[in-house]
């Protein structure tokens, strides 16, 4: 059976990581948190998001921290995730990396200015 | 309503999956339904839900495992910890599957079980293919008459697993006993040997087999016509006819009585269950009838063969004018002693292409030996060599030992002919290096030469594996178009199990049959250079 990869970080796992980089979140929570980030480009199904919380709860990059309601969502009880530090340093390192494609961008003269 | 249509698409999740996450991508669901309203936005979220089914679902089963669950044993010093399956059933298309799939395999199985026995027409037809794809040219590149089988391309000796001993016992009948050929390079003549006990010349030594048609071997390049392979369309009766007439020729001629009794009951068999029904081309049927009879017997030497032109009805003797038109033959190609010369380093050269009758060859022969008896080692050049006489073979190799030794010959019965003529007064060849050069064009009685010249340890053979004719079967001709060759002797083989018939003999030294001479010529000035 093969074993699920996060090797290379799968971009919806890598938005998850960050979504959760600021506060503890629900899965809807995180959804809507990929969906701004990416400035609406990344809209997460209940599919891809479960399945990549799962892989990222085997590896312990996140783990639950209990059900809790959300008030401004209703009376159910929902499952809120938190990072880890492992996970941080692996959202990090992944960070990292995308910035070194981006010096590299701006050395060839494909991406202009200064950040980064 | 859409909840609803959600929950039901839930379904197609893996139920691991449902169980850990059901209830939450509901209620994210529902979250979204409830956030995202207006024509756009539910559009855009039924494809976002229906997009991530198409890719989440496959990954899903892709990834799915059973969860594996530890017993709660104590882990003691040595013992392995097991996992056990989880509790949850297998799921009911898994088991639909898997069913199906056993059905399948049992199916497989037990048809393969019972035609099992037919996988020889498997190879039958593989050959045939193999045949229908070989290049038109050589059809048409064959001399008049000329038997239907007869595709005679150098280098293709080992595809002629089937017809290649008669065709190749013919060529060197021709060439080498008194027959009809004459010089005239276009002429075909036919030769049938006859049996020996029905021979006026007893004394003579004679092949024992014969071809159904027959060329002068050095012809291979004359081209007289382009005949399509398949001309006669064999109904059942025919059919019947040839079976019947081979069933008979085996009871009466072939070596074992018993193996006999069973090839025939054999042949009535296929015939019986309709295998042979598809064969209206003579030269398929006979190769047909050919297989059928070696899977009884094993026996390579025994073939049934057609010939697409006439065979001669009655076995032709040998005349006094036979035998003067041989001799004048063969004196035009000085017996087919090509070569026979001295090489740099005192290497004695002798080019021979085929083993002609000692009777008439004797002295050139013999000549042609005492002319290299000085020689420091001697290279017999049969790359072009198609056989001949055994006689000629024992002769030849008398040359290259001290006392007699055994000569196998596939043909015939041990007799005093097996043995060579050693020691040859005043021979000094005896102890010399011997090399001998081979090709696949390498056939019949040359092949002899080497295979016990190998077998002796006494030439080293370099070139290509020989063509692979041992012919010992004795002719019976069954109407104009079939006949069969029978071995009627066993002839001990005191080397190996095998010999040649099918294999061809393999050389020492494998090179191209073009560089073989160039190879010898090194070797032999090595050795010498040692001494």
């Amino acid at each position: 059976m093969p074993k699920r990869k996060l090797d290379p970080l799968p971009s919806a796992a890598f938005q998850i990581l960050l979504s959760l980089a600021g506060e503890d979140l629900h899965g809807y929570g995180i959804m809507r948190q990929v969906a701004e980030q990416t400035e609406g480009r990344m809209r997460l199904g209940p599919g891809t998001l479960y399945s990549s919380i799962q892989t990222l709860l085997e590896e312990k990059f996140i783990e639950e921290v209990g059900l809790r309601e959300d008030a401004k969502l209703g009376q159910e009880r929902r499952r809120y995730y938190r990072l880890t530090s492992a996970g941080r340093k692996l959202a990090r390192t992944e960070a990292d990396r995308l910035a070194g494609f981006l010096r590299v961008a701006r050395a060839r003269k494909i991406l202009r200015g200064d950040y980064v | 309503m859409s909840e609803k249509i959600y929950a039901l698409l839930l379904r197609l999740f893996p139920s691991h999956f449902r169980k850990a996450y059901g209830d939450e991508a509901l209620l994210l669901f529902r979250d979204r339904t409830r956030d995202e309203k207006g024509f756009f936005l539910s559009f855009r979220l039924w494809f976002d839900l229906l997009a991530d089914l198409a890719i989440s679902v496959p990954r899903e089963y892709f990834y799915a495992k059973p969860k594996l669950t530890t017993v709660p044993a104590q882990r003691l010093g040595g013992t392995p910890l097991f996992y056990i399956v989880g509790d949850e059933s297998p799921r009911p298309g898994a088991l639909f599957f898997g069913g199906m799939l056993s059905l399948a395999a049992l199916v497989t199985f037990s048809s393969l079980l019972s035609h099992g026995g037919n996988h020889r027409a498997l190879v039958a037809s593989a050959r045939q293919l193999q045949r229908a794809s070989a290049p038109p040219s050589s059809a048409s590149t064959r001399p008049a008459p000329q038997a239907a089988h007869d595709t005679n391309s150098p280098g293709g000796g080992k595809d002629e697993t089937i017809s290649s001993t008669s065709r190749q016992s013919a060529m060197a009948a021709n060439q080498s006993s008194p027959g009809r050929l004459k010089p005239d390079k276009s002429q075909s003549s036919a030769l049938v040997r006859q049996r020996p006990s029905e021979s006026p010349q007893p004394s003579t030594p004679q092949p024992r087999d014969t071809g159904s048609s027959a060329q002068p071997m050095q012809d291979d390049a004359v081209t007289t016509m382009a005949t399509p392979v398949q001309r006669e369309n064999l109904n059942a009766a025919e059919r019947h006819r040839v079976i019947d007439a081979a069933v008979a020729n085996l009871k009466q001629y072939y070596i074992y009585p018993d193996v006999a009794q069973k090839m025939a009951d054999a042949l009535v068999a296929h015939e019986k269950r309709g295998d042979d029904d598809a064969m209206t081309d003579g030269k398929t049927f006979a190769r047909q009838l050919t297989i059928q009879m070696r899977d009884v017997s094993h026996d390579m030497h025994l073939e049934l063969v057609y010939s697409q032109d006439p065979l001669p009805r009655q076995p032709t003797g040998q005349t006094p004018e036979d035998i003067a038109r041989y001799r004048e033959a063969m004196e035009q190609k000085n017996c087919t002693f090509e070569k026979v010369e001295i090489l740099p380093h005192n290497i004695g050269y002798l080019k021979l292409n085929s083993f002609p009758d000692p009777s008439v060859c004797r002295t050139t022969a013999m000549a042609a030996m005492t002319s290299l008896n000085h020689a420091d080692a001697i290279i017999f050049d049969l790359r072009d060599n198609r056989g001949g006489m055994p006689d000629m073979v024992a002769l030849m190799a008398s040359y290259l030992f001290d006392h007699p030794e055994y000569l196998y010959n596939p043909r015939e019965n041990t007799t005093q002919k097996s043995w060579t003529l050693s020691p040859v007064p005043g021979n000094r060849l005896a102890d010399k290096p011997v090399y001998v050069l081979t090709s696949a064009r390498t056939f019949s009685g040359a092949e002899q030469f080497c295979y016990d010249l190998k077998m002796l340890k006494r030439a080293t053979l370099i070139g290509e594996t020989t063509g692979g004719a041992a012919h010992a079967g004795v002719w019976h001709r069954i109407d104009d178009h079939f006949g069969m060759g029978i071995p009627e002797t066993k002839p001990i083989n005191p080397f190996s199990k095998t010999d040649w018939a099918e294999t061809g003999v393999e050389p020492d030294v494998k090179v191209n049959a073009a560089d073989a001479l160039q190879t010898a010529e090194k070797l032999a000035e090595t050795k010498l250079r040692k001494k």
